[in-house]
């Protein structure tokens, strides 16, 4: 039992990270609904970078920074080209999913480094989306620059004749949110499961996606969503740890993908809008396009 | 800091010869214009006159062509919104520049070099609510922006260009959307901040008597050009509206009696739901006569516009009946309504009351194409449709090249105009008009109301609602006015007086000797 609790808050922070990052993009009103591809990016680089160098740190490193990149490529074509930002975060993901299969191939197999040493039986990156739980929530509703970030994502149009740069604050934040993906990847890879395998994501990114939705933009319903779902992604995986015999591990597989779709069908109807008033970003999706 | 040592009296800003040209409009021709510390100087003019434009380079989001404009004596050259913000000019929006989603606060120190990095919001709020107790304004600075009235959502913005350290504040069309309480209000505070010597710039279209109220002097627009400067001692809102528009104007729509016919809708007990399922129509009940404008005077969001959408079949009941003609049609399709006889004009005119992509014959097709005159076996007859339009246009004085022409390019009155002919061209039974000149300069008020008094003479029923109490207290031969979903009394709209009406409108009901 404590192995599979163990187990799901490593699952957990994993979700956390990645929702986290596109939690903060949206804010300022970026979607990117290539989560997944970023993630892609950030596991199978550090993944190349952490074995080719023995480095751990390296492998972090690489795998934010090439999230960073992706997030500046989202940036330029959502921000400065105004394009359609669905069209443009599919394009990532299908980017991701074959740029990584074609370049990682050759490092199928096990990363074969010594494991990430646990902090009181749990990994230390659970300590570190928990602090970055806090972190974010603190900048977004404390300071002048989660303000700026807020209202651009609101309203940019309210937020330019403030004063505020529109294109600056967006950048800032989907280039943050990227690297957040890339080391939300990159945990997966040299961590949660180091095995570089064809792949192996398997939807965490989209069920990230989905998280932000659930959580209506707020980073602590976000922890506490990223928890359930991290809880529910683990059963699936071992249904026998818990509920032996219960179900096909095969219909195990898809509860957490059907209880997304449930979630966010119910957070779309009226009536919960009405009753929860979820705080979506006003202007999330919309490219800022000056006349 | 220089602006402190202001006197009362200094010219605070000067524009001198300011031109603006667009492709094929002169917006703007060699405009001249000054304003002291602690003066109100109003600039007046008809839509498409040159006041946004005007506006719009004062507060530095256009390069004027030619011309200077002068800050305190020095010549100055706004790049951007922020640069006019950081010389001390603060602009109060029309479509409010807020956060609907964001605090009172957080709207008022977004982008605010004092802010900080981290938010020290007790102090702000101190701050904030001693320039309240300065000027007389009331807000909770903890509330949401959304839940605030319009006037309440203009006192955010004023707070806000005043926190930034505003000496002259534009105000764009202040009055057009206050309850006639607020209104007070608001003269009140603008009279104490120019004793404060901060100069004040209100834009203004219509709701020509504040502007006599208030400042101390005028400048009249029309197209693009000064067509009068004047003090306010000695004019008259006459003599403004003759500058304005370069015409006499009727200024009282006479109301014609014409004879009242049975009741054409009959409304009992009317409740319904607004987007956010909170009831926001109330047990309403009346009824409209043939013959009869039936008026409802009201401030925006207190429950007119769920009223139309029921009346029009767009919104669903939850309680009583509605009859046209003795038929009950409390739940009848809009299309049904449309063929028994209801017209709408709905009070978005450019969102719901027509698609701006199509042209205009399309735009007038949408009233038509359930018409058998007009369509066959599914065939709409665009030839007829064609030759509809062309008809209207000339007949309802559209400024537009063509049938053809997208009605996106036109402007909001000929828009309304054509929306106007495309529903009285069936000859309704029963007009709901909403908001029907609302945002309209006067020469087209002037003509929309002219319609709705001929539509009366041929005996329809009218039910006009608008947000303009001179509007319908002129033009209403019965005013509802009306308050968070209920009818606070029904009167006679000759007899009705202004000031019982517009509490009535705040949610007093006033008692009977007082009618």
């Amino acid at each position: 039992m404590w192995e599979f609790i163990v187990r799901s808050l490593d699952a957990s922070t994993i979700f956390t990270i990645a929702a986290l990052s596109e939690l903060l993009g949206q804010r300022s009103g970026v979607l990117n609904v290539g989560v997944e591809g970023v993630m892609l990016f950030g596991a199978t680089i550090g993944f190349m970078v952490a074995q080719t160098t023995g480095s751990y740190l390296l492998g972090f490193l690489a795998g934010i920074a090439i999230g960073g990149l992706i997030g500046l490529l989202h940036g330029f074509f959502s921000i400065t080209l105004g394009s359609d930002q669905v069209v443009n975060g599919m394009g990532i993901w299908i980017l991701g999913f074959g740029l990584t299969t074609y370049i990682g191939y050759p490092y199928t197999g096990p990363l074969g480094m010594e494991r990430i040493p646990n902090v009181i039986g749990l990994s230390p990156f659970f300590f570190i989306g928990v602090a970055l739980i806090i972190i974010a929530w603190f900048v977004l509703t404390k300071t002048s620059l989660g303000l700026r970030i807020r209202s651009v994502g609101e309203n940019p149009s309210v937020a330019e004749v403030s004063g505020i740069n529109v294109t600056r604050t967006r950048y800032l934040s989907v280039i943050t949110s990227g690297m957040l993906m890339g080391f939300a990847g990159a945990i997966y890879s040299l961590d949660y499961n180091p095995v570089w395998s064809n792949d192996f994501l398997m939807g965490w990114g989209f069920i990230a996606l989905a998280l932000v939705f659930f959580s209506m933009w707020n980073p602590y319903i976000l922890l506490g969503g990223s928890i359930l779902f991290g809880t529910l992604w683990q059963l699936s995986l071992n249904p026998q740890l818990v509920l032996p015999d219960l179900m096909s591990r095969y219909i195990w597989r898809t509860v957490p993908f059907t209880i997304t779709v449930g979630a966010l069908m119910l957070m779309s109807t009226e009536w919960f809008r009405a009753r929860w008033g979820a705080a979506k970003p006003e202007a999330l999706g919309q490219p800022y396009i000056k006349d | 800091m220089l602006l402190e040592s202001l006197k009362r009296g200094d010219t605070v800003l000067e524009a001198r010869g300011i031109t603006k040209r667009f492709p094929g409009v002169l917006a703007n021709d060699r405009i001249d214009f000054e304003i002291k510390a602690g003066e109100v100087h109003a600039i007046l003019g008809e839509n498409g006159a040159g006041k946004t434009t005007l506006m719009n380079i004062l507060f530095g989001l256009y390069q004027p062509d030619e011309g200077e404009i002068y800050l305190y004596g020095k010549k100055v050259n706004f790049r951007s919104p922020l640069d006019a913000i950081d010389m001390g000019i603060g602009m109060v929006h029309q479509n409010r520049k807020l956060i609907p989603a964001h605090t009172v606060i957080e709207n008022i120190i977004l982008g605010h070099p004092r802010a900080g990095n981290i938010l020290n919001l007790k102090r702000t709020g101190k701050e904030i609510t001693e320039l309240c107790d300065r000027y007389g304004f009331k807000i909770d600075l903890k509330a949401k922006v959304w839940q605030l009235s319009e006037g309440e959502k203009q006192i955010v913005e004023i707070l806000k260009a005043l926190y930034r350290g505003a000496k002259i504040l534009i105000l764009d069309e202040p009055t057009s959307a206050l309850a006639p309480p607020e209104t007070k209000r608001l003269l009140e505070s603008i009279r104490i901040m120019t004793r404060d010597e901060l100069a004040i710039v209100p834009f203004i279209t219509h709701k020509l008597p504040i502007v006599l109220e208030v400042s101390e002097r005028v400048t009249v627009l029309r197209r693009g050009k000064v067509s009068a400067r004047l003090e306010t001692t000695g004019a008259t809102e006459k003599s403004l509206a003759r500058e304005m528009v370069g015409r006499d104007v009727i200024f009282r729509m006479e109301r014609v009696e014409v004879e009242k016919g049975k009741p054409i809708l009959q409304v009992e007990n009317l409740s319904a739901l607004n987007d956010k399922n909170v009831l926001a129509l109330k047990d309403v009940s009346f009824s409209v006569q043939e013959g009869e404008i039936f008026g409802i005077a009201g401030v925006s969001g207190n429950g007119q516009q769920v009223l139309a959408e029921v009346l029009a079949g767009l919104r669903k009941a939850q309680g009583g009946k509605v009859l046209l003609d003795d038929a009950n049609i409390t739940h009848s399709p809009s299309l049904e309504r449309w063929s028994k006889g209801i017209g709408y004009i709905p009070s978005e005119r450019v969102d719901v009351g027509s698609i701006g992509d199509f042209s205009l014959v399309d735009n007038i097709a949408m009233n038509y194409y359930f018409d058998v005159d007009f369509t066959k076996g599914g065939i709409v007859n665009y030839k007829g449709l064609r030759k509809l339009t062309e008809e209207m246009i000339s007949e309802y004085d559209v400024a537009a090249p063509s049938p053809d022409t997208m009605a996106k390019s036109l402007s909001g009155g000929n828009l309304q105009k054509l929306i106007l002919a495309r529903v009285l061209s069936r000859k309704p039974r029963l007009l709901i008009a909403n908001l029907p000149t609302q945002g309209l300069d006067v020469g087209a008020t002037e003509f929309v109301q002219n319609k709705l008094m001929e539509a009366k003479k041929e005996k329809a029923g009218i039910l006009l609602i608008s947000e303009d109490l001179d509007e319908v207290l002129s033009l209403s031969d019965r005013v509802a006015p009306m308050y968070e979903g209920e009818f606070m009394g029904i009167i006679p709209g000759g007899e009705a007086r202004r000031e019982i009406v517009g509490s009535m409108m705040a949610g007093l009901k006033p008692k009977v000797e007082e009618i």
